[in-house]
């Protein structure tokens, strides 16, 4: 029988934690009055399960030589991302209500060059993958073990350089490369499908010479249980589809391209999320 | 020029396992020897320059130092965002050689002429630009900035040009000098264009017209010092490069002539238009069509004597 990881994504109820740290994102767009909150509540899972469970890292040494390497390709689900490294304490948590002010270490897209643990500065779309296939390859050539994750979003797929990478991973044979597609099936003007749609995802992965997986990217055993395996046996690279949904935790921010990205954000909108969180 | 780049690369890489190359479907045979020979250091990719350029940066940021090669206008407008984001945000050492800068590429047409390349890429923060003269040059060049941790663009000629650098042994960022100071007349220079200039400089000096030619290899900061220390009793100056009026040297030494409240009433150009060509034939047709050849730019600086010296 088909798993209906849609149905799944959208019924699973969240854990304290998962609650916990969507305050912490609530906190940075109050702070900042604005941001891209459905993205960033979409991949809030995946990023923590990495960062929990799967990724060897220490928020004390944020260059550890062997660290895995994590590649936040949409950058503009950083929220999601700054929320979990605060939570590992690669800085303060009181630096997410400075968010994208003038002096702040976070601004609207990642980067490398002002928050420590972020691994490469990102923003403009279709570039993270090819970056991380650099390091994937790097560790090869060094025979060294650490492993690169590059988390995508399904949005960025439109953009032909994503399938430029794919298909050079897929040639290197780059085992020690996952890709994860945060496949909440929404971009900013709407549904993917009356856009340009993906579909069939999985195979079209599948073509490109991946190994795919599908998980439901809210569960968090079943995304540890996914992304903790080890490398696939074959050597090719492997591509984690999560089925997530945008905006998710929040009843009205889901499945809503108005809360994809919102400026002047009020006082009364925040408490009225903060509210949503609570339930 | 590019075959002594690209065997300058392999020599590196044999010394420095940090050194990679990477090509994008270059032809059958590119550095075959140094694929056999150290196979783990040889990428030939497919088409793919937006791919490479992040493959390479990814690469620099774990320590590696990538060269990738392919022809100039892939490099630059292809692939521009990942050269501004991915190489100089990050400002790694990825070493971009482009192959065909100019009208190289003439008979292949417009997708293929770089005449925008300086533009392009001295408009990206952290990259250093470099058109060596001939290949003596670019291996010096090469050789000496290995270590250096700024993201590079070279651009090549077309190869073969005869070898006027071999009175500098070094590679220096500052220009070389041609020629006597006190001359009266100033020619700044790029890339393959100084062999034109140089005999240029012959055919004036023989109407008795004495001329002084700054080089630049290097395209970002011009050494001001040594452009004030040269200019000082010319009637005239003039900027000879194979490239757009707009973003290449004349700017770069408009910049500086204004930083330096220099005039340049007595400044001129000689350049390519602004235009996309629609004409074929060899890289000195077009050369020729626009004055950038020896007895044109000889000849122009002849006229505008004649114009300054009334």
């Amino acid at each position: 029988m088909t798993t209906n990881y849609v149905d799944l994504a959208n019924k699973l109820i969240l854990d304290k934690r998962s609650k916990e740290l969507r305050s912490m994102v609530l906190d940075a767009i109050e702070g900042g009055g604005r941001g891209h909150l459905g993205p960033a509540l979409s991949l809030l899972e995946i990023v923590r399960v990495l960062y929990d469970s799967v990724l060897l890292h220490d928020p004390t040494n944020p260059k550890l030589t062997n660290r895995d390497r994590f590649v936040l390709s949409k950058g503009h689900g950083c929220l999601g991302l700054f929320t979990v490294l605060a939570d590992h304490g690669y800085f303060p948590t009181s630096e997410l209500k400075g968010f994208c002010s003038f002096d702040s270490k976070l601004g609207g897209h990642p980067e490398r060059a002002t928050l420590p643990g972020v691994e490469f500065s990102t923003g403009a779309l279709g570039h993270g993958l090819s970056v991380g296939i650099g390091m994937a390859m790097a560790s090869r050539l060094r025979n060294e073990k650490w492993r690169t994750f590059v988390l995508l979003g399904d949005g960025e797929l439109n953009e032909g350089s994503i399938w430029e990478g794919a298909m050079h991973a897929s040639q290197h044979q780059l085992g020690a490369l996952t890709v994860i597609v945060d496949f909440n099936r929404m971009q900013a003007s709407g549904d993917i499908d009356s856009i340009v749609s993906l579909t069939p995802l999985v195979y079209k992965w599948g073509a490109f010479g991946f190994e795919v997986t599908e998980v439901n990217g809210h569960d968090v055993v079943q995304l540890a249980k996914v992304l903790g395996s080890s490398t696939v046996p074959t050597g090719k690279p492997r591509v984690v589809i999560a089925h997530t949904v945008k905006g998710k935790g929040i009843a009205s921010a889901e499945n809503s391209t108005a809360w994809h990205h919102k400026a002047k954000i009020t006082s009364d909108e925040i408490s009225s999320l903060r509210a949503e969180v609570a339930v | 020029m590019r075959q002594r780049a690209l065997s300058t690369v392999y020599k590196l890489a044999k010394q420095d396992p940090r050194v990679l190359f990477i090509g994008s479907d270059l032809g059958a045979g590119t550095l075959q020897a140094m694929r056999d020979d150290i196979p783990g250091q040889f990428f030939m990719e497919g088409i793919s320059e937006q791919h490479i350029v992040g493959f390479a940066a990814g690469l620099a940021q774990e320590g590696f130092i990538p060269y990738i090669n392919t022809i100039g206008t892939f490099l630059t407008r292809r692939s521009f965002e990942q050269v501004s984001i991915d190489v100089g945000l990050h400002c790694l050492p990825v070493r971009l050689l482009s192959s065909g800068g100019g009208m190289v590429y003439a008979p292949l047409g417009p997708t293929h002429t770089a005449v925008e390349d300086f533009s392009l890429m001295l408009s990206v923060p952290n990259m250093k630009v470099f058109a060596p003269a001939d290949a003596f040059e670019m291996e010096n060049l090469l050789t000496a900035l290995v270590d250096d941790e700024d993201p590079h663009y070279v651009r090549f000629g077309k190869g073969g040009e005869t070898i006027v650098t071999q009175n500098f042994p070094t590679f220096e960022l500052t220009p070389k000098v041609f020629g006597e100071r006190s001359s009266q007349v100033v020619i700044f220079t790029t890339g393959v264009l100084l062999q034109h200039c140089l005999e240029a400089r012959t055919n004036l000096l023989s109407q008795g017209i004495s001329t002084t030619i700054l080089h630049f290899p290097y395209l970002n900061d011009l050494s001001i010092e040594q452009i004030l220390s040269n200019i000082g009793c010319a009637q005239l100056m003039i900027c000879v490069e194979e490239h757009v009026p707009r973003g290449g040297l004349f700017t770069q030494i408009l910049h500086e002539f204004a930083s330096a409240q220099i005039s340049t009433s007595r400044l001129n150009q000689l350049s390519l238009p602004s235009a996309f060509s629609h004409k074929y034939g060899s890289q000195v047709d077009h050369l020729d069509l626009n004055g950038l050849t020896a007895p044109k730019i000889a000849s122009h600086v002849e006229g505008l004597l004649r114009i300054h010296g009334n």
